[in-house]
C-alpha cells in the first residue's frame, strides 16, 4: 500500500512539475528542482514543510539566496533528520555555492550530477550513510574549497581526480572505508589547509608529494594501515598545527625535523612501531599542547622538558621501553602540564622529585616501571592532583601522611610495591578520594577510623598486606563503597554490623583473615551485593536468616570457617552461580530450594554435618558443573534426577552413608571428569555404562561394598588417570581391556576378591607412575614379565596374593621403583639383582624365593662374576676358613671321638659384626633359617627340610659388603 | 582533541580498575601456560582463572594445602612453548608434559621447582640446552628429556643431584662428554644413546673436552 501511495505521490509531483515547467517556460525554476529533491527525501520532523509553491523559494527552510534574491546560493539541510537518497537533480541548482547535507541519514551513492554545480565552493555530506565510491566527476568542481564527505560508508580508492580541485582548502575523508594508498595528486592542492584521512583502511607510505601542500595546518591520517617511516619532509610543513598519525604501522625513528614545526600544537604518534630515542629537538615545539608517543618501541631516556615545552598540557609516553629517570629541569614553576602518563616503561631511579614543580599536574601515571625508594613527603605540593598512579613499581618506605593534603585526589593506586608502615590517618581528609588501591604491599597496622571519613570512597583494595586489628566499626559511613577487598591480611575481631549500611557494596572479600564472631543481621541491607568471600576465617554461628533477601548474590564462598546451623538462608537466590561452604559445621538437610538457583554452576558443601538425602530438585540445575557433597552424613540413594545435570564435570559424594547401587545413568554424564563415590555403603556391581564417560580422569569407588566383576567397558575410559577400586568385594579377573587406559598413572585394585592371573596386557600401561596396587586379592599364576615395561612405576604392590613362579627378570627394568611389595605369595626362584636394595619385608612370606636381600641362591653364588681382586680375596678367605674348618673338624672329631657330645660350629668366628647381624635375622626368621647344607657337615646340626639351593655364610658376607642398602635392615 | 586526550588518560585507568580478586600465583602461572599453548583437544577448558585456586582444574592435582603438586598433560596434543612462569609452582612434584608438541627452550626457571620429583618432558620438540639451573632440583629423582631436539652439553652440575635415580636424555642432539660422578655412575648407556656425545668424561687427564 505504502509503495503504491508513494508512486501516486511521485506521479503527482511529476505532473505538477510538468505544469510548472509549462508555466515557467523552458527554464525550470530552482523551486521546481527543490521540490523534486524533496520528493527523494523522508522528512519525519517536517523541516521541509514550508517548501511549497506558496512561499518564495528564498524563504524555504535551509535556502540562502543572493542579496538580490535572484539566485539561490546556499542550501543547508544539516542535522535535519532527513533520510532517503541524494537526488541527481541537485545538479540543476546551478547557482549553488554551498551545499550542506551533513549529519542526516542519507543513503545511496553520491550522484555524479553534483559535478554540474560549477559554482560550488563547499560540499558537506559528512555523517550520513552514503555508500559506494566517490564519483570521479567530483574532480570537475573547479571552485570547490571545502569537501567534507567523511563518516559515511564510502569505499574504494580515494580518487586521484581530487587533485584537480586546485582551490581546495579543506578535504575531509575520515571515518569511511577507503582503501589503497593516499593519492599522490593531493600534492597538487597548494591551498590545502586541512587533510583528514583518519579511520580508513589506507595503506602504503605517506606520499612525498604532500610536502607540496605548504599551507597545510591539519594533517590527520590516524587509524589506517600506513607503513614506512615518518617522512622527514614533514618538518617543511611549517604551518602545521595538528599532526595525527596514531594507530598505523609506521616504523623507524621520529624525524628530528618535526622539532622545527614551531606552530605545532598537537602531535600524536600513538601506537605505531617507532623505534629509537625521542629526539631532543622536540623541545623546540614551543606551541605544543599535546604530545602522545605511547605504544611504540621507543627507547633511551626522556629528554623532553616542560621547561621548554611551555604550552604542553598533556604528555603521553606510556608503553615504550624508555629508561632512566626524568631530566632535572623537567618542570618549571608555571608549567601547564596537567597530564603526565609514563606507565609501562623501564624507567628507574627514585621518585622523580622534578615533578613536584609541575604544580598544574592533575594526572600522574608512573605505573609499571622500575621506580624505587620512598615516596616524597612533598607530594602534597601537587595541589591539583586527581589521579596518582604509582602501582607496579618497587617503591619502599611508608605512605607519606602529607598525601592527605592533596585535597583534590580521587584515585590513588599504589598496588604491587613494597610499601611498609600503616595507613596515615591524614588520608581521612581526602573527601574526594574514590579509589584506594594498596594491594600487594607489605603494609601493617590497622585501618584508621579516619579513613571512614573519606565519604567518596567507592573502591578499597588492601589485598595481600599485613593489616591487622579489626575492621573499623564506622565502616558503614562509606555509603558509596562498591568494592571492599581485604583478603589475605591479618584482620581480627568481628565483622562490624555497620558494614551492612554500605548499601552499594557489590564485592565484599574478607577471606584469608582471622575474623571471628557471627555475621551481623544488617547484611540484609546489602541488596546490591554480588560476590561475598569470607573463606579461611574463624567466623561462627548460624547465618542471618535474612540472607535470602540478597537477591543480587552470585558468588558465595564461606568455606573453612566455623559456621553452623542450616544452610536454608543461602538457598533460593535466583542469580547464584557458585556456593562454597566447604569445611564448616553446617547441619540439617540440603534444602530443596537450592534447586531454585537455576544458574548454579558450582556447589561445594563438603566437610560439614549435613544429613538426609540429596534433594531431587538439584536435578533442575542444568548448568551445574561441580557438585561436592563429600564428608557429610548424607544417606539414601543418589537421586536419578541428577542425570539431568548434563554438564557435571565433578561429582564428589565420598565419605557419606549412601546406599544402593551405583546408578547406571552416570554413564550419561558426558562431561564427567571426576567421579568420587568412595567410602560409602554402595552395593551391587559397577555399572558398565560408566564406560561411556569418556572424559573421565579420576574414578574413585574404593571402600564400598561393591561386588561383581570389573566391567570390560572400563577399557573405554581412555582418558583415565586414576582408578581406585580398592576395599570392595569385587571378584573375577582384571579385564584385559584395561590396557586401553593408556593414561593411567595410578591404579589401585587392592583388598578385593579378584582372581585369575594378572593380565599381561597390564604391561601396556607404560605411564603408570604413582602406584600399581593389586595387593590382598587372590591373584594366581605368574607375575607377567610385561610389567617390566612400566618403567615409570614408582610403587608396586602385589603382596598377599597367590602368585607363583619366578619373579620375571624383566622387572629389573623398573628403574623408577622405590616401593616394592611381593610379600606373602608363593613366588620362588631368584630375585633380580637390582632388587637387592629393597628391604626384606618386600619379599617375606614367599617360601621359595631367594637372592638378596633374601638368602642367596647357591647357583647364583657360583654364577656371579667377580673381579680379580674379589676372586683373590674370596680364594684367600676360602683357604683360610677351610683351614680353620678343617682344624676345627679335626678338633671336633677328636672331641666327638672322645666325648660324643654336641658341639656348635661357628663357621667363621673371625668375621665380627656382619656375622652377628646375619645371625640375628636368621633367628628372627626361624623357618627360613640358613639351610647351609652345602657343607654337609652342618646338616646333622640343623636338618634342612627345604629343597632349594643354598649358600654359605661366606658368600652372604660378601653380598653384605656389596649392597650397603642392607644396612637398612 | 580534548576527547582524545581524555580517552588516552582513562584507558590505563580502566585497564587497572579491576581489583586484584585473585593473586594465587600458582593459578596465574598455570593460566599463563594455558595462554602459551595451542590446545585442539580442549584439555585446558576447565582452567578458569577466576577460581580461588587451580585445584579443581582438570589435569592439576593439589595437596591438602591447595598447593599444586602435579601437572598431568602428557600425551595431550598440546603445542607451544613453556614459559618462566612455571617456576612459580613452588610445590610441584610431578611435571608431566611428555609426548606433546612443545617447542622452544626449556625455561631455566624450572630450576626453581625445589620440590620436583619427576620431570617428564620426553617426546616433544624442545630445543636449546639442558638448563644448568636443574642442579637446584635437589628432590629430583626422575628426569626424562629423551626424544627432543636438545643441544649443547649435559651440564656437569647435574652430578650434584644426589637423589636422581633415572635420567634419560637419549635421542637428542647433545654433545660433549657424559659426566661420570654422582648419580651418573649408575645410569645405563641407553640413557645417552642417539646423541652427539663423545663418550664418558675422562677423569684425571688433561681435559680434552673442547665443548661441542
Amino acid at each position: 500500500m505504502k509503495s503504491r501511495q508513494m508512486i501516486h505521490f511521485l506521479l503527482f509531483f511529476s505532473i505538477l512539475g510538468a505544469v510548472l515547467d509549462v508555466s515557467l517556460g523552458d527554464d525550470p525554476s530552482e523551486s521546481y528542482w527543490l521540490l523534486r529533491v524533496k520528493a527523494q527525501l523522508n522528512d519525519p520532523s517536517g523541516v521541509l514543510n514550508n517548501w511549497s509553491p506558496e512561499v518564495h523559494v528564498c524563504g524555504w527552510y535551509g535556502v540562502t539566496c543572493s542579496d538580490d534574491q535572484l539566485k539561490m546560493v546556499g542550501l543547508n539541510l544539516t542535522n535535519s533528520g532527513l533520510s532517503g537518497t541524494i537526488s541527481p537533480e541537485y545538479g540543476f541548482l546551478a547557482s549553488l555555492e554551498m551545499l550542506d547535507l551533513s549529519s542526516n541519514s542519507l543513503t545511496g551513492s553520491i550522484p555524479p550530477e553534483l559535478s554540474k554545480l560549477q559554482n560550488l565552493k563547499s560540499l558537506l555530506l559528512y555523517s550520513n550513510s552514503l555508500s559506494s565510491e566517490i564519483p570521479v566527476e567530483l574532480g570537475l568542481l573547479k571552485k570547490l574549497q571545502v569537501l567534507r564527505i567523511g563518516d559515511n560508508l564510502l569505499s574504494g580508492k580515494i580518487i586521484p581526480d581530487i587533485g584537480n580541485l586546485s582551490e581546495l582548502r579543506v578535504l575531509g575523508l575520515a571515518y569511511c572505508q577507503f582503501k589503497g594508498s593516499i593519492p599522490l595528486e593531493i600534492g597538487n592542492l597548494k591551498n590545502l589547509m586541512s587533510l583528514d584521512l583518519q579511520k580508513n583502511r589506507l595503506s602504503g607510505q605517506i606520499p612525498q608529494e604532500i610536502s607540496s601542500c605548504e599551507v597545510l595546518e591539519n594533517f590527520a591520517a590516524s587509524n589506517n594501515m600506513l607503513e614506512g617511516d615518518i617522512p622527514s619532509w614533514v618538518g617543511s610543513l611549517k604551518k602545521l598545527q595538528i599532526l595525527n598519525l596514531a594507530n598505523n604501522s609506521l616504523t623507524g625513528p621520529i624525524p628530528t625535523e618535526i622539532g622545527g614545526l614551531s606552530n605545532l600544537r598537537y602531535l600524536n604518534l600513538l601506537s605505531n612501531r617507532l623505534t629509537g630515542e625521542i629526539p631532543r629537538e622536540l623541545n623546540g615545539l614551543v606551541q605544543l599542547e599535546m604530545l602522545d608517543l605511547s605504544e611504540n618501541n621507543l627507547s633511551g631516556s626522556i629528554s623532553l622538558s616542560s621547561t621548554q615545552l611551555k604550552n604542553l598540557n598533556a604528555l603521553f609516553l606510556s608503553d615504550n621501553m624508555l629508561t632512566g629517570g626524568l631530566p632535572n629541569n623537567f618542570c618549571w614553576s608555571s608549567s601547564s602540564l596537567k597530564q603526565l602518563i609514563l606507565a609501562r616503561n623501564e624507567l628507574s631511579g627514585k621518585f622523580p622529585l622534578e615533578l613536584i614543580n609541575c604544580s598544574s599536574l592533575q594526572q600522574l601515571d608512573l605505573s609499571d616501571n622500575n621506580f624505587e625508594g620512598s615516596l616524597p613527603s612533598s607530594l602534597d605540593k601537587l595541589q591539583k592532583l586527581t589521579d596518582l598512579l604509582l602501582n607496579n613499581n618497587s617503591f619502599t618506605g611508608v605512605l607519606p601522611p602529607e598525601i592527605g593534603n592533596i585535597s583534590t585526589l580521587e584515585n590513588l593506586y599504589l598496588f604491587d610495591n613494597m610499601i611498609t608502615g600503616s595507613i596515615p590517618e591524614q588520608l581521612g581528609k581526602l573527601d574526594k578520594l574514590s579509589t584506594l588501591y594498596l594491594y600487594d604491599n607489605q603494609m601493617t597496622g590497622s585501618i584508621p577510623r579516619e579513613l571512614t571519613d573519606c565519604s567518596s570512597l567507592t573502591a578499597i583494595d588492601f589485598f595481600g598486606n599485613h593489616f591487622s586489628g579489626s575492621i573499623p566499626a564506622t565502616i558503614g559511613r562509606l555509603k558509596n563503597l562498591v568494592v571492599l577487598h581485604l583478603r589475605q591480611n591479618e584482620f581480627s575481631g568481628p565483622v562490624p554490623p555497620s558494614l551492612g549500611y554500605c548499601t552499594k557494596l557489590q564485592l565484599l572479600a574478607l577471606a584469608d583473615n582471622k575474623l571471628s564472631g557471627t555475621l551481623p543481621p544488617t547484611f540484609q541491607f546489602l541488596s546490591e551485593l554480588s560476590t561475598i568471600t569470607l573463606y579461611n576465617n574463624s567466623l561462627e554461628g548460624p547465618l542471618p536468616e535474612s540472607f535470602f533477601l540478597l537477591k543480587s548474590l552470585r558468588k558465595i564462598n564461606f568455606s573453612h570457617n566455623r559456621f553452623e546451623g542450616t544452610i536454608t538462608a543461602l538457598c533460593g537466590l535466583n542469580l547464584l552461580t557458585a556456593l562454597d561452604l566447604t569445611n564448616n559445621s553446617f547441619s540439617g538437610p540440603i534444602p530443596s530450594t537450592l534447586g531454585m538457583s537455576m544458574n548454579l554452576t558450582r556447589i561445594r558443601l563438603a566437610h560439614n554435618h549435613l544429613t538426609g538425602n540429596i534433594p531431587s530438585q538439584l536435578g533442575q540445575l542444568s548448568e551445574l558443573t561441580f557438585l561436592d557433597l563429600s564428608f557429610n552424613n548424607l544417606d539414601g540413594n543418589v537421586p536419578s534426577q541428577l542425570s539431568n545435570c548434563g554438564k557435571l564435570e565433578h561429582l564428589l559424594l565420598s565419605n557419606n552413608n549412601y546406599t544402593g547401587a551405583i546408578p547406571s545413568w552416570l554413564g550419561g554424564l558426558e562431561e564427567l571428569g571426576e567421579l568420587d563415590l568412595s567410602s560409602n555403603a554402595l552395593q551391587g556391581s559397577i555399572p558398565r555404562e560408566l564406560g561411556n564417560c569418556s572424559k573421565l580422569l579420576k574414578l574413585s569407588l574404593h571402600s564400598n561394598n561393591l561386588s561383581g566383576v570389573i566391567p570390560l567397558e572400563i577399557g573405554n575410559l581412555i582418558a583415565l588417570n586414576v582408578l581406585d577400586l580398592q576395599k570392595n568385594k569385587l571378584s573375577g579377573t582384571i579385564p584385559s581391556t584395561i590396557q586401553q587406559c593408556k593414561k593411567l598413572f595410578e591404579l589401585r585394585l587392592s583388598e578385593n576378591f579378584l582372581t585369575g592371573p594378572i593380565p599381561s596386557e597390564l604391561g601396556q600401561l607404560t605411564e603408570l607412575q604413582v602406584i600399581l596396587d593389586l595387593s590382598r586379592n587372590s591373584f594366581s599364576g605368574e607375575i607377567p614379565s610385561s610389567l617390566g615395561n612400566m618403567v615409570k612405576l614408582e610403587r608396586l604392590n602385589l603382596s598377599s596374593n597367590q602368585l607363583q613362579g619366578e619373579v620375571p627378570p624383566s622387572l629389573r627394568k623398573l628403574t623408577s621403583l622405590h616401593m616394592l611389595n611381593l610379600s606373602n605369595n608363593h613366588l620362588q626362584g631368584r630375585l633380580p639383582l637390582t632388587f637387592s636394595g629393597f628391604p626384606l619385608s618386600s619379599f617375606l612370606g614367599n617360601k621359595e624365593l631367594c637372592g638378596p636381600p633374601l638368602a642367596l641362591c647357591s647357583s647364583q653364588a657360583m654364577e656371579k662374576s667377580l673381579s680379580k681382586g674379589e676372586v683373590a680375596g674370596i680364594v684367600a678367605a676360602i683357604v683360610f676358613v677351610s683351614a680353620l674348618i678343617c682344624l676345627t673338624m679335626l678338633y671336633m672329631m677328636v672331641r666327638i671321638w672322645c666325648n660324643w657330645r654336641r658341639v656348635l660350629i661357628s663357621s667363621s668366628e673371625g668375621s665380627g659384626a656382619e656375622l652377628k647381624r646375619e645371625e640375628m635375622w636368621i633367628h628372627g626368621n626361624e623357618k627360613r633359617r640358613n639351610n647351609g647344607d652345602y657343607w654337609k657337615m652342618n646338616s646333622w646340626l640343623a636338618p634342612s627340610h627345604e629343597k632349594h639351593p643354598s649358600s654359605t655364610c661366606i658368600f652372604q658376607l660378601k653380598m653384605d659388603v656389596e649392597s650397603p642398602d642392607r644396612t637398612s635392615l | 582533541m580534548g576527547l582524545f586526550s581524555l580517552s588516552c588518560l582513562l584507558l590505563p585507568i580502566f585497564l587497572s580498575l579491576s581489583p586484584a580478586l585473585s593473586t594465587n600465583s600458582e593459578g596465574n602461572a598455570l593460566h599463563a601456560l594455558r595462554t602459551r599453548l595451542s590446545d585442539p583437544n580442549n584439555m585446558l577448558q576447565s582452567w578458569d582463572p577466576t577460581l580461588v585456586n587451580p585445584c579443581t582444574w582438570f589435569h592439576v592435582t593439589c595437596d591438602t594445602n591447595n598447593h599444586v603438586i602435579r601437572l598431568d598433560l602428557g600425551n595431550s596434543n598440546v603445542s607451544g612453548t613453556l614459559g618462566p612462569e612455571l617456576g612459580q609452582l613452588k610445590h610441584l612434584r610431578y611435571l608431566e608434559l611428555y609426548m606433546n608438541g612443545l617447542v622452544g627452550k626449556i625455561p631455566k626457571e624450572l630450576g626453581n621447582l625445589k620440590k620436583l620429583v619427576s620431570m617428564d618432558l620426553y617426546g616433544n620438540k624442545l630445543e636449546g640446552q639442558i638448563p644448568k639451573a636443574f642442579a637446584k632440583l635437589k628432590s629430583l629423582r626422575f628426569l626424562r628429556l629423551n626424544n627432543n631436539k636438545l643441544t649443547g652439553p649435559i651440564p656437569k652440575e647435574l652430578t650434584t643431584l644426589s637423589n636422581l635415580k633415572v635420567l634419560d636424555v637419549s635421542n637428542n642432539a647433545l654433545c660433549g662428554t657424559i659426566p661420570v660422578d654422582g648419580p651418573f655412575a649408575s645410569f645405563p648407556m641407553e640413557s645417552f644413546e642417539n646423541n652427539r656425545l663423545s663418550g664418558p668424561e675422562l677423569k684425571g687427564l688433561v681435559p680434552y673436552d673442547f665443548g661441542c
